[in-house]
């Protein structure tokens, strides 16, 4: 009874996710198809079970059934209290995920989760992480492999005076800018991120975000660029912000190294994007 | 009113069993298939009876299925039922979520394009679940199931002494060989009856993997990453701690590069794909305590060791 209860609610979060569009929050639509596929392998599964429970009902052998069979976990659930909380533990996930608003993933999670973050804002610790700002560079240049995707990228992305960044390409071109920040000094790059601040910025500048998703939300990190604008500027963390300038580069002292950065001529302040992160599409 | 925080934590908590689930379901239908379709006799014949062979052939087995780490762990039960020896079915569970594949093609793609980290992540796989498997066999006699399933086994045993059994709910107790339809129908009993048996161990081991996530601050985890040593601890910790999908977490890793060098990345893609929150308290359900808590210091062992010959 629980049982059909519990496959049939697993069955429903699944098709209310995927019918709802929400699953996108959850997921990289990328492995859509598995989650989809559950819809209907858990609803077979609920009908078998209300089946087979109707038949059990007809036979009152239960016990016997138990012991003939070996079935090793039917009698896991034999007492109330081990009921109570197997099905209750089961539950839980339904009702929290149909139920609760689904967060979206923005300053605070990186800051809490931010183990990429604690360095930017740390100027002694000298082992700072280069890599939050920068998806995917390799340390391993041996690859021709990997020089020939670079340089393919790189063409499609700076042929063009003008580089506009969008759901689509975030991540693969961010990533080329920052494997050749000089093929893009002095083009026009648009941007489109959360606000992050961190401390050893100006009053004028300020990172810009989107987290990136390779599988599912647990997996999620964050990418971006440094912006700078003419003028002080206030916004608070998680406002998001269309900002478009030229590229130029510049020296960071808490990664004691050069990145590239957007000199900021022109900005918006954007609603969120109906869809806030970015997927790996390879 | 629930805080944003809860709210976050539930969001990636649901997302982890969102991408957990279609695996686990993967798994409970591979076990309950080889319940049924599989004897132990033809099982005993594929495993050849030398120790060492067996573990190296497990570890093969492990390359064949496409099993992440969560849905391993009822395949590996199901073995171990089936009189697999134990060591040869650990070498399995620990190989295979690593050399399928799936794991290797995004573990190629996310270090861009390069197969340095394919090399020292599977060759250090393949170590350790070797090395783990002839540990096990010498150290452990008995299949180190839990007691309850152990007795039920035993009475099942008792009752049967061909292989596999039909689902007789008419309770007429013929001892012919059973049909191809009871066959399938018991596939799914046992499928159903897995996924309930596992899926309140993932729920749980996801729920906790999410509240680390959320409330303890792991940036300050990587502060201590300073020499080569510290490093491989800290990213044994990590991968334990974010409980990540082995086809996933090589991206994770991927993004660690500024900060780690290739031996502790090599640790965090082994021993995370081996061992993590959420297959460790599916573990609990199935083996017993002292069992796991020799495995997990075998594998953490090794994988120190095995990471600091590396780069």
């Amino acid at each position: 009874m629980f049982r059909i209860i519990i496959l049939f609610g697993f069955t429903y979060l699944f098709l209310h996710l995927h019918l709802t569009g929400d699953i996108s929050k959850y997921i990289n639509m990328k492995y859509s198809y598995l989650s989809f596929t559950m819809i209907f392998v858990l609803g077979f599964l609920t009908v078998y079970q209300i089946i087979k429970w109707n038949n059990e009902g007809n036979h009152k052998h239960e016990h016997h059934h138990d012991i003939d069979c070996g079935h090793d976990h039917s009698k896991d659930e034999n007492t109330w209290y081990k009921k109570v909380v197997v099905y209750g533990l089961l539950l839980f996930p339904l009702v929290t995920g149909t139920f609760l608003p689904i967060a979206t993933l923005d300053s605070n999670v990186v800051k809490a989760k931010g183990f990429h973050f604690a360095e930017i804002d740390n100027d002694k610790d000298q082992y700072a992480n280069h890599q939050i700002l920068r998806p995917n560079t390799s340390l391993y240049y041996g690859s021709d492999e990997y020089r020939k995707m670079l340089a393919s990228d790189l063409k499609k992305y700076s042929a063009k005076n003008n580089l506009y960044l969008d759901d689509d390409n975030f991540l693969r071109a961010l990533e080329t800018i920052y494997n050749y920040p000089g093929n893009f000094s002095n083009k026009q790059v648009s941007i489109e991120g959360f606000v992050y601040h961190g401390d050893s910025l100006k009053k004028n500048q300020l990172f810009l975000f989107r987290f990136g998703i390779i599988h599912c939300i647990a997996d999620a990190g964050v990418f971006g660029m440094m912006v700078d604008f003419p003028q002080n500027v206030s916004y608070n963390d998680d406002e998001w912000i269309r900002a478009e300038g030229t590229l130029s580069t510049i020296y960071y002292q808490p990664f004691k190294q050069t990145i590239p950065y957007l000199k900021v001529t022109k900005w918006q302040k954007v609603d969120k994007p109906k869809n806030p992160y970015a997927y790996r599409k390879y | 009113m629930i805080s944003q925080s809860f709210l976050q934590l539930n969001t990636i908590f649901i997302s982890i069993l969102i991408e957990a689930i279609p695996f686990v379901v993967i798994g409970v239908f591979i076990s309950a298939f080889i319940q049924m379709f599989i004897s132990e006799n033809m099982l005993s014949r594929i495993i050849p009876k030398n120790r060492y062979a067996s573990v190296v052939m497990g570890t093969c087995m492990g390359a064949l299925f496409p099993a992440c780490e969560c849905g391993i762990v009822p395949i590996t039960e199901r073995l171990v039922k089936k009189r697999v020896p134990l060591h040869s079915a650990i070498a399995f569970m620990l190989a295979g979520p690593i050399i399928n594949p799936v794991v290797i093609f995004a573990t190629y793609v996310a270090f861009g394009n390069s197969w340095q980290m394919v090399i020292y992540r599977c060759g250090l796989a393949i170590v350790v679940s070797i090395f783990v498997g002839i540990m096990v066999s010498f150290i452990f006699k008995e299949d180190q199931l839990k007691k309850f399933i152990d007795q039920k086994l035993k009475k099942y045993r008792d009752h049967h002494d061909y292989y596999g059994h039909h689902h007789d709910h008419d309770h007429h107790h013929e001892h012919s060989k059973p049909t191809i339809l009871a066959k399938i129908k018991g596939t799914f009993d046992h499928a159903i009856d897995e996924f309930f048996s596992v899926g309140k161990y993932l729920v749980f081991g996801a729920f906790i993997a999410s509240t680390l996530q959320t409330y303890v601050k792991t940036s300050t985890l990587l502060t201590f990453g300073d020499t080569k040593v510290m490093a491989i601890l800290v990213m044994i910790v990590l991968a334990f701690i974010m409980s990540l999908c082995s086809e996933a977490d090589a991206f994770v890793a991927s993004s660690f590069r500024g900060t780690f060098g290739p031996s502790a990345l090599t640790a965090f893609l082994v021993f995370g794909a081996m061992v993590d929150i959420k297959n460790l308290i599916m573990m609990l359900s199935t083996f017993k305590k002292r069992f796991v808590v020799t495995l997990i210091f075998l594998i953490t062992l090794s994988v120190f060791v095995g990471a600091l010959f590396i780069g």
